[in-house]
C-alpha cells in the first residue's frame, strides 16, 4: 500500500490549494480527483459562467455603444462560438491546476476515493474511465483533508425531461433557448437570468422568498431588481413556489399562484447538495451533521484527530475563495504543530448587470444583532469616473458601530463593484474606523473614490453629496 | 412633560437598591402594570411595575448598578418628548471602583402625580413606583467620591495617556509632589515600547472609551496585533461588583465557616421501601416529595435534640423551644432559604402543601424577607443535582446542618447476600463548639432509623 503525508480528497478551489500547500511544507502527498481537476468553480461554476457573462455583458454595451458615441451596426452574437471560448478558457486552467500540481510533487489519483478505515482511503475508477486506469488502489494517509466540495441540486419535484436542466448541464447547451424560467433567484439564478436577458432571452425568475438574493442588503437587493426588470426586462415573481411543472417537445410549463408560466428551458437553480454521503466517513469513525455536511472548527478540524475537511462540504458559506482560504489553512494545520483559524472575513461577490460585492454585516444583520449603527452611502451616479465610463448605476454603502465607528459592513453594486470591495475586505479585516477611511487619499477620478465619499457621509459630512443628516440607527428600530 | 421613574424603597431598612435587569428598552412603548425592570435586595429579587404610560424615553441608571432609593432611574414620556439633561457622575468602571462602590445619580424633581395611589400600593410584594412628594427632596450626591488625593496628574498628560489608551495611575511622576506631567506620560510610553505596540483602530477607540490599557493586553491575533476580540476579552474579565445577594452569600457563609468549627458525618439512608411507598402513593393520586418525608424526619427528631436546635455565641447557647427548618433553594443567582415554621407540628400534608408554596415562590422571587429569617435548622438537599456525597455550610446563628444528595441503586450486603437497594447520603454538618461527635452520630442515626421504618409513614400519610 502506498502511503502518503497528507491525502486530499477533491482538487476542487479548496482541495487543490491544500494539496500544494502541504507538499511545499515538506509532506508526500496524494490528490484524489473523481472528475476534472479544478473542481466545480473551475469546470461547472464561477469561471465557465464568468466567460458567458463577459460575452454577454460585452454584447449589451456594443449595443448601447452609441450612447458613447460610436457607431456599431448590425452586432449580433454566436452562442455557440461564446460557448466554445467558455471552454478554451476552462481547458487553460484546467492545464495550469495540473501544471502547478505536477511541478509541486502533488500524486493525482483519479477516482472516487472512500475510507476503509480513518488512515486507509480507497480510490475507485469511475466506470467511465475503467479501462484507462485499471483496478481500485487503497492507499495510506497519515492526515487526510476533505474538499469533496457540493454538487447542484435537481429538486424531485422537477420532472426528469431535456428541457430541465440543472447550471452544470445549461452551460453545455451550445445554442441560446429564446425564454427561460429560472427557478431560484439566488446568486446562480441571478447570475443566469442577466447573462441570458443581455443576450435577449425572455427570463422569468421564480423565487420561494420574499425577494431574490435574500440575505444581501435590502438597498443593494432593491437596486438589482429594480435594473434586472426594468434594463434587462427579466420577470421576477417572488413569495411563490412553482407548482405542476410539466415538460414536453415543446416547452416546460409550470404555474406560481394562478399564474401559468412557460419558457423552452427550465434552469433549476437552488440548493447545493453534500457530497459527503460518497465518502463512507462511518469507517473513519467521522459523521455528517443533519444536513449532510461534515462539521469542522474554526482550524478546519473535523471530529476525528486526523481527518480536516473544507470548502462547501463543511456547510458553506459556498465560496471558491473560502474554501481556499480554508483549505491553506487545513493544509498547514495537517503538517505543523501550530494552529492557524480560518479567517472570518469573506467577501462575497455576484456577477449580475450590475455587479455586486459585499462583505461583513448588511444593515440587517447589524441590527438583528443589536446593535447601534449608522450607514454612509454615496450614489455612483454623482462620481465622475462612473459617468465618464457610461455607467453611473448603484451605490456602495459602509456598515458601523455607531459607538466605535468601526467598519462592519461594506456593499457595493454598480460597475467593477466585485473589485471594489476588495478595498473594504481589507479595510474590514484591519478593524479600519470610518474616520481612518476617510481620511485615506483616494486617487481621482477612480470608481473607489466612493468608498471615501460613502465614508464622509457616514460621519455626517459629505463632499459630493447633499448633506443629509445620517442618524445613529438603533439596533431596535 | 417626561415623568421621572424612581428605585422604589422597598423596606424600612432598604437605603439602597441594585437595578440587575431592564426588561424594556429605550423606545418602547410602556402600560400602566408593565414590568419595568428588576431590582435586587439582600433577600430577593423584585420586579418593579411601570405606573405611567407612554414611551420609555430613557434609561438614567444601566443594567448592574447599584443607587440610593429614590433615584431616578429612567424617564417616560410621549415620543420625541426632550429628556431632561441628568448626569450620572460616571462610576468609570475599573478605576478603584471597589466592590461596595455605589453610582450616586443625581435627582430631578419629579412631578407630584398621583403619589397617594402609588404609595398605597407600597406594601405590596411587586413593588411599584413611588413618586416621592415635592418636599421629601433627597439631599444632592456627595461631591465626587472618586480620585483618592495622592494621584496628582497635569492635563495634558492626562490626555495624552487617555489618546494611548494607557492607565497613568502606574507611571510615576516627576513634577512637584510627584505630581505626572506630559514628559513623565511620554517616556513611560517610550520606555514601555507604546511605538511597537499594534492596534487596530477601532480596538484603539474602543480601549480609550473604556477605560482599558493597552499594556495590559495580549494579542490573539496571528499577526501579533491588538484587535477588537482582544479588548473584548479584556472587558469580560474586568471584575464585576457582586449582586447583593451574592454579597450577602459571601458575607455570611464566610462569617459562619470562620467561626463556627465544623465538622462533618455522614450516613447512607435506605429508602427503598420509603421510595416505593411514595410511588404507591403517587400511583393513588397522592404525591410527596423525598424531601417531604425527610423534612418530617427532620423535625421529629429535634425534637429529641434540643442541642442540635440551638445557638450559640461562643459563651452561651440558646436552646430554641420552636422548631423552624429552613429549606435552600437554589436560584440562578444564588440561593435563598424560605422557613417552615413550627415543622414539628405539621402533618406531613402541611408540610408537603407549605414546601412546595415556599419553593415555587422563591424560585420565582417573590419569597417576603420575613419569610427568609428565622430558622433554627436548615437542609439543603442536593438530590435532584444526581450527587453522590455533599458537605454544606452552616447557616449563620444555628449549630447544624443537613446536606441531603441523591438516591441511588447500590449493591448492598443483606444477610450475607449482595442485593440492590435505593441509598441516600446525608451529611451533617456540625459547629463543634455545642455538638460533639456522638451527639451527631445519634442525631443523624435517629433521622436515618425514621426514614427507613416504613410503618412510621404507614401510619403518618
Amino acid at each position: 500500500m502506498e502511503a502518503f503525508g497528507v491525502v486530499v480528497i477533491g482538487a476542487g478551489p479548496g482541495g487543490y490549494p491544500a494539496a500544494i500547500r502541504a507538499a511545499q511544507l515538506g509532506a508526500s502527498v496524494a490528490l484524489v480527483e473523481k472528475e476534472d481537476l479544478g473542481g466545480t468553480c473551475l469546470n461547472w461554476g464561477c469561471i465557465p459562467t464568468k466567460c458567458l457573462i463577459s460575452s454577454s455583458d460585452l454584447y449589451a454595451r456594443v449595443k448601447s455603444a452609441g450612447t458613447m458615441g460610436l457607431k456599431v451596426e448590425g452586432a449580433s452574437f454566436d452562442y455557440a462560438a461564446m460557448s466554445d471560448r467558455k471552454d478554451q478558457v476552462v481547458r487553460t486552467l484546467r492545464n495550469g491546476v495540473k501544471q502547478l500540481l505536477k511541478a509541486n510533487v502533488v500524486k493525482v489519483f483519479q477516482g472516487t476515493a472512500s475510507f476503509q478505515g480513518r488512515n486507509r482511503i480507497l480510490v475507485s475508477p469511475e466506470a467511465a474511465s475503467a479501462a484507462s486506469s485499471s483496478e481500485p488502489v487503497v492507499i495510506g494517509a497519515d492526515k487526510t483533508i476533505i474538499a469533496t466540495g457540493t454538487s447542484s441540486a435537481m429538486p424531485a419535484f422537477l420532472p426528469r425531461h431535456a428541457r430541465v436542466l440543472e447550471s452544470r448541464a445549461f452551460l453545455s447547451l451550445k445554442s441560446l433557448p429564446s425564454s427561460v424560467l429560472v427557478l431560484g433567484g439566488g446568486v446562480i439564478g441571478c447570475e443566469f437570468a442577466c447573462m441570458l436577458g443581455q443576450l435577449g432571452a425572455r427570463v422569468t425568475v421564480v423565487e420561494l422568498l420574499e425577494d431574490i438574493l435574500w440575505g444581501l442588503d435590502a438597498d443593494v437587493r432593491r437596486e438589482l431588481r429594480r435594473h434586472m426588470e426594468k434594463t434587462l426586462g427579466v420577470r421576477i415573481l417572488t413569495g411563490g413556489t412553482l407548482e405542476d411543472v410539466s415538460a414536453d417537445e415543446r416547452r416546460v410549463r409550470g404555474r406560481v399562484g394562478t399564474e401559468w408560466v412557460e419558457a423552452d428551458v427550465l434552469l433549476a437553480a437552488f440548493g447545493r447538495k453534500s457530497t459527503a454521503e460518497q465518502l463512507q466517513l462511518e469507517n473513519a469513525g467521522l459523521g455528517v451533521d443533519e444536513r449532510g455536511f461534515i462539521a469542522v472548527d474554526e482550524y478546519g478540524r473535523t471530529q476525528v484527530a486526523t481527518i480536516y475537511a473544507v470548502g462547501d462540504v463543511t456547510g458553506g458559506p459556498f465560496l471558491a475563495h473560502a474554501a481556499t482560504s480554508q483549505g491553506l489553512v487545513a493544509a498547514e494545520n495537517a503538517c505543523r504543530r501550530h494552529l492557524r483559524r480560518n479567517e472570518t472575513c469573506v467577501a462575497s461577490c455576484i456577477f449580475t448587470s450590475p455587479e455586486i460585492g459585499t462583505v461583513g454585516l448588511s444593515e440587517q444583520e447589524a441590527q438583528h444583532q443589536g446593535r447601534k449603527i449608522k450607514t454612509g452611502k454615496f450614489m455612483l451616479g454623482a462620481l465622475g469616473k462612473a459617468l465618464a465610463i457610461g455607467e453611473p448605476m448603484g451605490f456602495v454603502k459602509w456598515v458601523a458601530d455607531a459607538e466605535t465607528d468601526q467598519l462592519l459592513g461594506a456593499h457595493a453594486i454598480g460597475p467593477h463593484a466585485t473589485g471594489l470591495i476588495a478595498e473594504a475586505a481589507v479595510a474590514i479585516r484591519a478593524e479600519l474606523t470610518a474616520a481612518e477611511l476617510a481620511r485615506t487619499v483616494h486617487a481621482h477620478p477612480t470608481l473607489a473614490e466612493a468608498w471615501m465619499e460613502a465614508a464622509h457621509a457616514l460621519r455626517d459630512e459629505p463632499i459630493h453629496t447633499i448633506p443629509e443628516r445620517t442618524r445613529a440607527k438603533a439596533g431596535d428600530q | 412633560m417626561p415623568r421621572p421613574v424612581v428605585m422604589p424603597k422597598l423596606g424600612q431598612s432598604e437605603e439602597e437598591g441594585t437595578l440587575v435587569r431592564w426588561l424594556k428598552k429605550e423606545g418602547d412603548g410602556v402600560a400602566k402594570g408593565d414590568v419595568l425592570f428588576e431590582i435586587e435586595t439582600d433577600k430577593a429579587l423584585l420586579e418593579v411595575e411601570s405606573f405611567f404610560e407612554g414611551i420609555l424615553l430613557k434609561i438614567v441608571v444601566p443594567e448592574g448598578q447599584t443607587v440610593p432609593v429614590q433615584t431616578t432611574v429612567a424617564f417616560i414620556g410621549d415620543p420625541g418628548e426632550a429628556v431632561p439633561e441628568i448626569t450620572v457622575p460616571a462610576a468609570k468602571p475599573g478605576k478603584g471602583e471597589g466592590p461596595r462602590a455605589s453610582a450616586k445619580v443625581s435627582e430631578h424633581p419629579p412631578v407630584a402625580a398621583a403619589g397617594g395611589e402609588a404609595q398605597a400600593r407600597a406594601g405590596r410584594r411587586i413593588a411599584r413606583e413611588r413618586v416621592p412628594r415635592p418636599q421629601e427632596r433627597p439631599s444632592p450626591p456627595p461631591a465626587h467620591p472618586e480620585a483618592p488625593s495622592i494621584f496628582k496628574i497635569s492635563p495634558r498628560a492626562a490626555r495624552l495617556a487617555e489618546e494611548c489608551a494607557v492607565d497613568p495611575k502606574v507611571i510615576v511622576g516627576t513634577g512637584p509632589g510627584g505630581r505626572i506631567v506630559e514628559k513623565d506620560v511620554s517616556s513611560y510610553l517610550d520606555t514601555k515600547g507604546y511605538a511597537h505596540l499594534r492596534v487596530t483602530p477601532t480596538a484603539k477607540n474602543l480601549a480609550r472609551k473604556e477605560g482599558i490599557d493597552l499594556f495590559n493586553l495580549q494579542p490573539s491575533d496571528d499577526g501579533g496585533r491588538i484587535g477588537v476580540a482582544d479588548i473584548e476579552t479584556a472587558l469580560a474579565e474586568r471584575p464585576k461588583p457582586m449582586g447583593r445577594m451574592r454579597r450577602v452569600i459571601a458575607q455570611r457563609l464566610a462569617e459562619s465557616f470562620r467561626s463556627a468549627p465544623h465538622f462533618f458525618v455522614t450516613v447512607s439512608a435506605d429508602l427503598t421501601e420509603l421510595d416505593s411507598f411514595r410511588k404507591e402513593l403517587k400511583s393513588k393520586g397522592v404525591s410527596y416529595t423525598v424531601t417531604d418525608f425527610i423534612l418530617k424526619a427532620v423535625a421529629a427528631t429535634l425534637e429529641g435534640f434540643p442541642a442540635v436546635n440551638s445557638t450559640t455565641d461562643g459563651e452561651k447557647i440558646w436552646w430554641h423551644s420552636r422548631i423552624d427548618l429552613g429549606l435552600a433553594v437554589a436560584l440562578e443567582q444564588g440561593l435563598v432559604v424560605p422557613v417552615l415554621r413550627n415543622a414539628n407540628k405539621l402533618t406531613l400534608a402541611d408540610i408537603h402543601e407549605q414546601a412546595t408554596e415556599l419553593t415555587a415562590r422563591a424560585r420565582a422571587g417573590k419569597l417576603t424577607p420575613g419569610e427568609m429569617t428565622g430558622s433554627t435548622f436548615t437542609i439543603s438537599n442536593m438530590g435532584m443535582l444526581d450527587v453522590e456525597n455533599f458537605t454544606a455550610i452552616i447557616n449563620p446563628g444555628e449549630s447544624a446542618i443537613l446536606a441531603v444528595s441523591s438516591l441511588a441503586k447500590h449493591p448492598v450486603v443483606r444477610d450475607d447476600r449482595v442485593v440492590i437497594r435505593s441509598l441516600m447520603k446525608m451529611t451533617l454538618s456540625s459547629d463543634h463548639r455545642i455538638i460533639d461527635g456522638a451527639l451527631a452520630a445519634r442525631f443523624l442515626n435517629a433521622i436515618r432509623n425514621k426514614l427507613e421504618e416504613i410503618s412510621l409513614w404507614r401510619r403518618l400519610v
